[in-house]
């Protein structure tokens, strides 16, 4: 699925990312953890094309796209990838419905129709009968529910999900890692960064990163 | 396209206040094109219909103004309508009278007078004799009341007089006081254009000119060429003629009110223009995070630079449209006090609506470009 070489990234002086070398293969499911301002969202950033200032060579379906247009990484971003963002990032002023449509209003892919697609994920996540709601009528568990079907509603290859269980309490948490886990499943490659030992539990496998490096277990982290 | 459109409406309900406030420069600016244009089109459609299908703009007339009153040989001879119709820009000439009255002398016994001649009217209320419609070449005069006094001691009735050599008989005698302007004689249809509508002076030149000839230059040109060699002109001076000199005036006062009009509207739509930025630019900032939300999941920047103008020219097509209804109600307001009606043109409503969008695209274009160049990852950190 991807593949990262020596990946470094500052803002400045400041290194927020160094030496990054990655490997993650498709269908899996791959959790990073470490400490907060460790660089976690610096990364899948990177990975998820959000970010094209670093250095090193980052390799996406084994493509690099440093030097793909910007229309081209939008339609991209919109078509094969699926992101699940720290603190839901909902449109508060649209509905349920409205906000997991967005993906498809972009979409150059062949669809069919768009409201069955709605519909189907809507009812994957278990939001049913909340359509017209506003993401404020919502608890956080179903906002983030909202974020996760607006994130796979275009059925993408790869989900980056950063922080989705953060503002949740367990038992919410554990239902949001079973949906992930369902769509690991099915087919769907996940990387998905946390705080948490437990949620973590849930992937395949787990790296750590500290001061922007990235280790393959916890001890080296932790040494 | 159609949501797009759903979607702008729904950001600018969002803060209707603020919207409506942004839109007012533009209502107050669209509601004056519309008067202005309206009354512009009304006076146009009033000034070409009455002149019907004699319209003045290719044609120049010069005025033959006699020094005496009448004079049959007076006017414009066809030799002058030679000279006039070889002054560059001149297509042809033809000369007319602006009276459809005859100059003659009339003479009785030893006295004489210059007098205004014509075919006498269907009905005329007379002072002394009888009035009835001659026929043939009944050679019967009506004369007014100051010509008889002027003529005759006592009774006029019956008398022989001559008119340009023709001897006539004095069948009644009309009051000449009074708002209608008489001539002092009435001869016979018949006797009339036997006798004298050759002579009703040639006091009008019409000179129809080349298109884009400069009718200024011409009616100058003419004027002098006249009064240097006019056949007629010991006995009289020329000029060039403004029909339309009435409404002339009246043009540019309203030319004056149109122009005010125009200042109003384009200040208010610079403001407007201004005030759309302003607003566009909030709008921009306070969805920083929205703008990253949908960069990230599939939106170009050249959707997002759309999304903000498509909102920023509907924004103004809203205010244009309110303009154009206080523009109606204007107009009719107008209507009350102008001579003539002004009218909104289909062409106006449309001038106002591209305005209108012109002045969304124009004004929202830096703000939704820079929505557009946001750098997506500092979009993503909004909350
Ligand atoms: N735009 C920026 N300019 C300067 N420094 C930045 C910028 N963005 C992030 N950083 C720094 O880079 C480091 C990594 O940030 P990052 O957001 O990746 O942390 P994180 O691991 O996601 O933390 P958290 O768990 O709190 O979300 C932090 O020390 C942060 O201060
Ligand atoms: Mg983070």
């Amino acid at each position: 699925m991807l593949k990262v070489t020596n990946v470094g990234k500052t803002y400045g002086k400041f290194t927020a990312l160094e030496d990054i070398n990655l490997e993650v293969n498709d269908g899996e499911f791959l959790a990073i953890m470490g400490p907060s301002g460790s660089g976690k969202s610096t990364l899948i950033n990177i990975l998820g094309l959000l970010d094209q200032s670093y250095t090193g060579e980052y390799l996406l379906q084994g493509k690099n796209h440093k030097e793909v247009s910007d229309n081209r990484l939008s339609q991209i971003r919109g078509d094969q990838l699926g992101f699940v963002f720290q603190n839901f990032k909902l449109l508060t002023t649209y509905s349920v419905y409205e906000n997991i449509e967005i993906p498809l209003v972009y979409s150059k892919k062949e669809q069919r129709n768009k409201r069955e697609l709605v519909e189907d994920v809507i009812e994957k996540v278990g939001l049913k009968g909340k359509e017209k709601n506003l993401p404020s009528e919502l608890s956080g568990g179903q906002q983030q529910r909202v974020a996760i079907a607006r994130a796979i509603v275009n059925h993408p290859n790869l989900i980056i999900a950063d922080e989705p269980t953060g503002a949740l309490d367990s038992k919410t948490s554990k239902e949001i890692m079973d949906i992930f886990t369902k769509l690991n499943q099915d087919g769907t490659t996940v990387i998905m960064v946390t705080h948490d030992s437990e949620v973590a539990e849930y992937a395949m496998r787990t790296v750590y990163i500290r001061d922007g490096r990235l280790y393959d277990d916890e001890k080296s982290v932790k040494k | 396209m159609n949501d797009k459109i759903l979607i702008a409406l729904k950001s600018i309900g969002k803060n209707k206040n603020r919207n409506f406030l942004t839109m007012l420069g533009i209502i107050i600016g669209i509601a004056s094109v519309i008067c202005i244009l309206a009354i512009g089109d009304g006076f146009a459609h009033t000034v070409t219909k009455g002149m019907g299908s004699h319209n003045v703009r290719n044609k120049v007339i010069i005025e033959y103004q006699a020094m005496t009153d009448y004079n049959a040989d007076d006017g414009f001879t066809p030799n002058d309508a030679s000279v006039l119709a070889e002054i560059p820009g001149v297509d042809h000439v033809k000369l007319s009278s602006s009276v459809a009255e005859a100059g003659a002398k009339v003479q009785y016994k030893t006295k004489h007078a210059s007098i205004g001649l014509n075919k006498q009217p269907k009905h005329l209320k007379l002072i002394k004799g009888s009035y009835f419609t001659m026929t043939g070449d009944s050679n019967g005069a009506y004369i007014s009341e100051n010509l008889a006094k002027q003529l005759f001691k006592k009774n006029a009735i019956n008398r022989l007089i001559t008119i340009n050599g023709t001897v006539f008989v004095v069948q009644g005698i009309y009051g000449s006081g009074g708002i209608e302007y008489r001539p002092e004689v009435y001869v016979s249809k018949t006797l009339f254009k036997e006798l004298f509508a050759s002579q009703i002076s040639k006091d009008e030149a019409k000179l129809y000119v080349q298109p884009n000839a400069n009718k200024k230059q011409i009616g100058k040109t003419a004027v002098k060429k006249m009064k240097k060699m006019g056949e007629e002109k010991h006995a009289a001076t020329y000029k060039v003629s403004h029909p339309d000199q009435v409404s002339k005036q009246f043009t540019k006062i309203l030319n004056d009110i149109t122009y005010f009009i125009a200042f109003i509207a384009g200040i208010s739509l610079l403001i407007a223009g201004i005030g759309v930025m302003n607003v566009m630019y909030i709008t921009v900032s306070e969805r920083r995070k929205e703008i990253g939300i949908r960069r990230a999941f599939g939106a170009t920047s050249a959707d997002i630079r759309n999304q903000f103008l498509i909102e920023s020219v509907i924004l103004c097509v809203i205010g244009g449209l309110i303009g154009i209804l206080l523009g109606y109600i204007l107009v009719a307001i107008i209507n009350a006090f102008l001579p003539f009606k002004a009218v909104i043109t289909t062409y106006a409503l449309i001038l106002s609506l591209s305005v209108s969008t012109a002045v969304g695209l124009i004004f929202g274009y830096i703000p939704s470009n820079k929505a557009a160049k946001s750098e997506l990852v500092g979009l993503l950190k909004e909350e």
